[in-house]
């Protein structure tokens, strides 16, 4: 279980975030819709660690996550993409893949030059795992691609791909379908589909309303800050109050 | 003619040393060392210390090879919550800072006079020592770029939000690198002290940065190959000033400072029409369709 409490975040006199908690079981997708600036991406990179948090704390099965330092975040289990996906755009698809693979014992000098045989076995598994994650995109035919060459919606596959050789628990995912096409985000909504039947947590922050009646479970609607409506897609949809605020004056 | 080749030998193998340094920190790692010129000296003026002070060379080395990755630590502490970009500021200040206080301790040199240290007798036996090390540091990058740490590394190079929302910590790997390629460099100093027979702070100006610059940014930053082409290039034009100057009857100051005046116009070129340098990255591909 995912449980937010409280979260806030003011850049000087701007409140970003205000006092805003959630919960999240595991094997669920819970969307978090609002209108642009509304804090959503602050919200998970709150989460993530990538963003200082002002008060407010995180918690994973009870757990508190450490804020503020996402290389210890990912170490719990959570994941982050990004928008606009952050990948390493002069290596190879199948080396992006490789390296959200962790711990690997070739990264540290010490294993590299005295157990070297570790190294090799560590990395062998690593590739399998790399192919069997590209089959699962679909994207095995681009695998010795630079990274930089996919289109948007194929670098938003791959940026899922390597958060997956992570295992995560839980998935912030930053508008996988913005700028996608159809079928991509056929793809995509098949995949979390997966990932939730796997009984991953996934936060998926989405403009697409198709994407986001088709797969979330629960939706919280976000503006300026502060959370104004939470409930099943269908609700939220009927809720006058997020029209008015997000999907625009009703005709 | 032999005892020329054996020299130029020798000098480019301390200089390719150099190379392979910074292709660890700016080519893998994406780190702009604009001072790598300050382990460098660092080495260097470990031995001088020692023979200004009847210590014996081999403590000189020890000093500066184990001084040099320490400074280096603690001239990077201020980079780590900085963009790469200011990286270049703090280490190019940090490389004056350095030949400055060299200049006006005495004390620890012969300041501005510089001092004499031992100079091998043999010019065979220090080239031999010339190409073990750098031997050495090559076998190093190759293992450490063709492993997942290098791959890492290029990670970091590319994004390091990236390598921290993977679950790395990008300054711990920063200052591995750092640590690592100041070793070599500092090693490659005190080869060069003992090459020379003579230590002052003229030889270690922001000039010596530049010019390992130009050498790494025209062969290719990114490979061991480019930057060892590079330096070859480089050191051989440098070499051959005097022969130069000879043949066309300039005075030799003009002809050097036009050399330098070649790196910079050299430099430019590369960075517009090829970044990657005479000899790219090579793709790394991997079989995805095995089961």
């Amino acid at each position: 279980m995912l449980t937010v409490c409280d979260l806030s975040v003011s850049y000087g006199r701007f409140q970003a975030l205000r006092s805003v908690s959630l919960q999240a079981a595991p094997g669920s997708i819970l969307g978090l819709i609002g209108p642009n600036g509304s804090g959503k991406s602050t919200f998970l990179n709150v989460i993530a660690g990538v963003q200082a948090v002002a008060s407010g704390e995180v918690r994973l099965d009870g757990t508190l996550v450490p804020l503020g330092l996402p290389e210890r975040v990912a170490a719990h289990g959570i994941g982050r993409s990004f928008q606009t996906p952050r990948l390493a755009h002069r290596l190879t698809v199948f080396q992006n893949i490789m390296i959200g693979a962790r711990p690997q014992a070739g990264e540290r000098l010490r294993s590299l030059f005295l157990q070297p045989a570790t190294v090799r076995r560590r990395e062998a598994d690593i590739q399998d795992e790399a192919r069997s994650v590209l089959r699962r995109l679909d994207l095995s035919h681009k695998a010795n691609d630079y990274a930089g060459m996919l289109s948007g919606g194929q670098q938003k596959l791959l940026s899922l791909g390597m958060l997956l050789m992570g295992h995560p628990r839980v998935l912030l995912l930053d508008e996988p379908a913005a700028g996608v096409n159809p079928v991509l985000i056929e793809r995509q909504i098949n995949l979390l589909k997966e990932l939730r039947a796997e009984g991953r947590i996934i936060l998926l922050v989405e403009h697409n309303m198709e994407m986001v009646c088709g797969v979330c479970d629960r939706v919280v609607v976000l503006d300026s800050g502060a959370v104004i409506a939470e409930g099943d897609p269908d609700a939220i949809r009927r809720d006058e109050r997020v029209m008015r605020s997000y999907l625009g004056e009703p005709a | 003619m032999i005892d020329f080749a054996v020299f130029s030998i020798t000098i480019i193998a301390v200089w390719s040393v150099l190379a392979i340094s910074l292709h660890l920190q700016f080519g893998l790692t994406g780190l702009v060392n604009f001072g790598q010129v300050l382990p460098f000296a660092v080495g260097a003026y470990g031995t001088a210390f020692a023979a200004a002070h009847g210590l014996p060379a081999w403590a000189g080395a020890g000093i500066g090879v184990t001084l040099a990755p320490l400074l280096g630590l603690l001239v990077i502490l201020p980079a780590s919550r900085l963009a790469q970009d200011y990286w270049a500021l703090v280490t190019l200040g940090a490389g004056e800072i350095f030949r400055l206080t060299m200049l006006n301790v005495p004390v620890i040199a012969g300041g501005d006079e510089g001092t004499s240290v031992y100079r091998f007798q043999n010019a065979d036996l220090a080239m031999v020592l010339a190409l073990t090390l750098l031997l050495v540091t090559l076998l190093f990058a190759r293992r450490v770029g063709a492993s997942p740490l290098g791959r890492m590394l290029r990670v970091l190079r590319e994004d390091e939000v990236l390598a921290a929302t993977l679950g790395r910590n990008p300054f711990r790997l920063q200052r591995m690198v750092t640590a690592a390629s100041w070793v070599m460099a500092a090693a490659a100093g005190v080869l060069y002290a003992h090459v020379t027979g003579y230590i002052s702070p003229s030889s270690f100006t922001v000039l010596e940065t530049f010019v390992i610059w130009t050498a790494v940014v025209l062969g290719g930053p990114s490979t061991i190959t480019g930057v060892l082409l590079g330096t070859v290039i480089v050191q051989l034009t440098s070499v051959s000033t005097r022969f130069v100057a000879q043949w066309s009857g300039l005075p030799s100051d003009l002809v050097a400072n036009l050399r330098l005046g070649a790196y910079g116009l050299v430099l430019i070129l590369v960075f517009l029409y090829r970044p990657q340098g005479l000899i790219p990255e090579r793709k790394l591909r991997y079989d995805a369709d095995r089961l």
